[in-house]
């Protein structure tokens, strides 16, 4: 057997396994973003048999659009809220489940994760129970501690009813995020921690010195997964919950992609959001993961 | 390294040939979507006669009926077609129904390949942007002469005429529901309440009602067009001294008619409610079921909603609920009732196969024997003149079905605003309860998105 036969089977061998995998993505990922870049360029309703090529009007007609800002804007603070809220709390209690080992951490390691198992849908109809003026927890929650029944319309603050679509979100991210930090600060050698007290370190000094930079891609990984998923999908949560409003407040790229394209009949605008939207994403990723740049520590 | 380069190659050829293939695939099934029912079609243009209005002709060939099973159930359909079939044996019907056909059958739309006859009902379609993406057949010849099976003119039975697009008319209204506004008349009559008649006496009853603790209005403010179509739309009408034109021009895109004083009056009225705090806080951030549900349990008093509300309703009603409805609340003293309709059309797809089996299907279904059967089926008034009222339609259908013939009501006919004026509308006028803008500022708004959808 030549050297040559041998370097075929491997070839072989290898491309047997990506080129399947190349085609499956070539005609389910990159032929439908294709697709989607291609109408994004011409005025079609998304019902009609007939397009016109319009060029780049779309796009220029969406920077002269100030919905599709405030979308934007929507769409990062719920980016910078969700990071902000999931990753304080899922690394707090990855932290409390682990390094302080009591007895039903195993318990609370269950409840927390529950939200993740539930579908977003429900997540959103759930909590707009939550937050229903007159026959919601909350505010049947607030009206024990005061003398007039409490009637506030958390989803209908004309300025800030996005702030509102943060704790449902947060609520149902920590769980995941959470496991992924214990399994990091269990795979940390004990004796590292021993080590550390016995030098003198307390527990923060711990978190900070050993926790957090042997947990760091654990946290990088989180983070942009989080980035990714609101930029992609927090569509659901606020389609459930408001459908963008009260007067496109709450809405975001997403839901007003959904909007122009399916209510409005402009599929072409609609794609073209779309395309912001993929746009958008990857410049983050590459921004953060920038920022993110650590050395690697690492573990011998 | 040439074997590399080769693979390298190799691969690069495999995914342009897979990229190529996908294109083709679809390109395929587009050919082979639109070929099929060509063979169909001459079938049915060999042996339908061109005077079908007059003489049943034989119907044959294929004929494809699609339509939205939503609210009003299929129970009528299912019954008109299987009369249809009975009277010819020789067509073959087939029907596209369920709650997501509209979805289903978009790819066919736009594949130019659409079922021959249309029921236009439920979201995604939308008749103006149907007429204005050429998907409709044009009716506006046909139906001037058309007679149903009868030989009635179907024009002359119709309660409300067809919408005009353009002086043009593609579609036919089969049902005729109105906007309005509820109460509870057994609530009514415990507290001593008057049942109002217009707005002063709206605006006085309202009065006593949060005088008594209980909010006189609510409405959904996630789906803004209940408060549009009950109240927005009535109060300019009758601020016009009861010319409803003005919506058809609103309709037409033209911005004279939103600028108009009559359309300030109105949202001015919205403003009274809002300013004297009759509009329930809840309202803006609630949807229909939620704003349903706390009208029937007495916690507001009033509820601008369709004709359809008990019918939706019907497992949740409390025991002795008793419901009172008015088409409009905003006419001065002494003024006419204004009733604005909520149609579901009927019409034939421009790319069908076989229109002449679709006209037939319209003569045959605008006849007087189908409103009695459409009410009791459904559950909703029909679009077609016929005493029901010996039906075994429930009694609201009845009741609404007197307002909408009596002679002092104006009816406005079934209205189709372009989509994105009908969305800023709808924005503005939430905006517009919450005090974050002004009438002035609605005005703006609205012929702002005008001016852009008619460029």
């Amino acid at each position: 057997m030549n050297s040559g036969t041998v370097k075929w089977q491997r070839n072989l061998f290898i491309a047997s396994f990506i080129v399947p995998t190349l085609l499956f993505f070539g005609v389910f990922t990159i032929y439908p973003v294709a697709q989607g870049l291609y109408y994004s360029f011409f005025d079609w309703s998304g019902m009609s048999d007939k397009k016109t090529f319009v060029g780049f009007d779309n796009f220029v007609e969406m920077f002269h659009d100030p919905i599709i800002w405030r979308a934007i804007g929507n769409d990062y603070f719920l980016v910078a809220g969700k990071i902000v809220g999931i990753m304080l709390l899922a690394t707090f209690f990855a932290v409390a489940l682990t390094r302080f080992g009591f007895r039903l951490a195993g318990f609370f390691r269950s409840i927390f994760f529950i939200p993740n198992v539930i579908s977003v849908v429900v997540i959103g109809v759930l909590w707009n129970f939550i937050y229903n003026p007159q026959i919601g927890f909350l505010n049947g929650f607030l009206s024990l501690f005061t003398k007039e029944q409490v009637t506030i319309t958390w989803l209908g603050f004309p300025g800030h009813t996005i702030w509102m679509l943060l704790p449902p979100a947060i609520w149902a991210g920590i769980g995941f995020y959470m496991i992924l930090l214990i399994a990091a600060i269990q795979s940390i050698p004990e004796s590292y921690y021993e080590a550390a007290s016995i030098e003198g370190a307390g527990q923060w000094k711990q978190f900070w010195s050993i926790t957090v930079p042997l947990t760091w891609e654990q946290i990088k990984v989180s983070i942009l997964n989080i980035m990714m998923t609101t930029l992609n999908g927090s569509f659901v949560i606020v389609w459930i919950m408001t459908e963008g409003g009260p007067d496109n407040s709450t809405q975001v790229m997403g839901s007003y992609l959904y909007q122009m394209a399916f209510r409005q009949y402009h599929f072409g605008y609609g794609a073209a959001i779309g395309f912001i939207i993929l746009v958008l994403s990857l410049i983050t990723t590459i921004v953060l993961q920038r920022l993110m740049r650590h050395d690697t520590v690492e573990m011998s | 390294m040439m074997m590399k380069k080769k693979f390298a190659a190799l691969g690069i050829a495999v995914i342009l040939a897979a990229v190529s293939l996908a294109g083709c695939g679809s390109g395929n099934t587009n050919s082979e979507a639109t070929n099929k029912p060509t063979n169909a079609a001459p079938a049915a243009e060999e042996t339908s006669t061109p005077d079908a209005g007059n003489e049943p002709a034989k119907l044959t060939g294929d004929f494809e009926i699609q339509y939205f099973v939503g609210g009003y159930g299929d129970k009528w359909w299912k019954k008109v077609i299987a009369d249809f079939q009975a009277a010819n044996p020789d067509l073959k019907i087939k029907e596209s129904s369920g709650p997501k056909i509209n979805d289903q059958n978009r790819p066919r739309w736009i594949g130019g390949n659409p079922p021959d006859f249309v029921y236009i009902d439920g979201p995604v379609l939308n008749d103006r942007q149907m007429v204005e993406d050429g998907q409709l057949e044009d009716l506006t010849d046909w139906l001037k002469d058309a007679k149903n099976v009868d030989g009635d003119l179907i024009t002359d039975i119709l309660a409300q005429p067809a919408q005009q697009f353009d002086g043009k008319v593609y579609n036919i209204p089969l049902v005729l529901n109105s906007w309005g506004v509820f109460w509870n008349k057994a609530l009514f009559k415990e507290k001593g309440w008057s049942e109002p008649t217009d707005f002063a006496s709206f605006l006085a009853v309202s009065d006593k009602i949060k005088a008594d603790g209980i909010t006189p209005f609510i409405h959904t403010g996630k789906y803004p067009y209940y408060i549009n179509g009950s109240i927005l739309y009535p109060a300019i009408v009758s601020a016009n001294n009861n010319d409803y034109t003005i919506l058809q021009d609103m309709a037409a895109n033209k911005v004279e008619a939103f600028e108009s004083p009559a359309v300030l009056a109105a949202l001015n009225k919205i403003v009274e409610l809002r300013d004297k705090g009759f509009i329930d806080k809840a309202s803006i951030q609630i949807n229909h079921t939620d704003s349903q549900m706390l009208f029937l349990q007495n916690k507001d008093a009033f509820i601008p909603n369709g004709l359809w509300l008990p019918n939706e309703m019907a497992k949740d009603i409390p025991a002795g609920f008793d419901f009172g409805f008015i088409p409009s609340v905003t006419q001065e003293a002494g003024g006419k009732v204004v009733a604005n309709t909520s149609t579901s059309t009927v019409a034939i797809a421009k790319n069908g196969k076989n229109k002449e089996a679709a006209k037939a299907f319209l003569q045959f279904i605008f006849s007087k024997a189908q409103a009695s059967q459409w009410a009791e089926l459904s559950g909703a008034p029909s679009n077609i003149k016929g005493d029901i009222s010996a039906s075994n339609a429930p009694s609201f259908v009845k009741d609404a079905a007197k307002y909408l013939t009596d002679p002092n009501t104006i009816v406005i006919p079934t209205i189709t605003y372009n989509a994105d004026v009908d969305k800023a509308m709808m924005d503005a006028t939430d905006a517009l309860t919450i005090s974050t803008i002004t009438p002035e500022e609605w005005v703006k708004r609205v012929t702002d998105a005008v001016k852009k959808a008619s460029k």
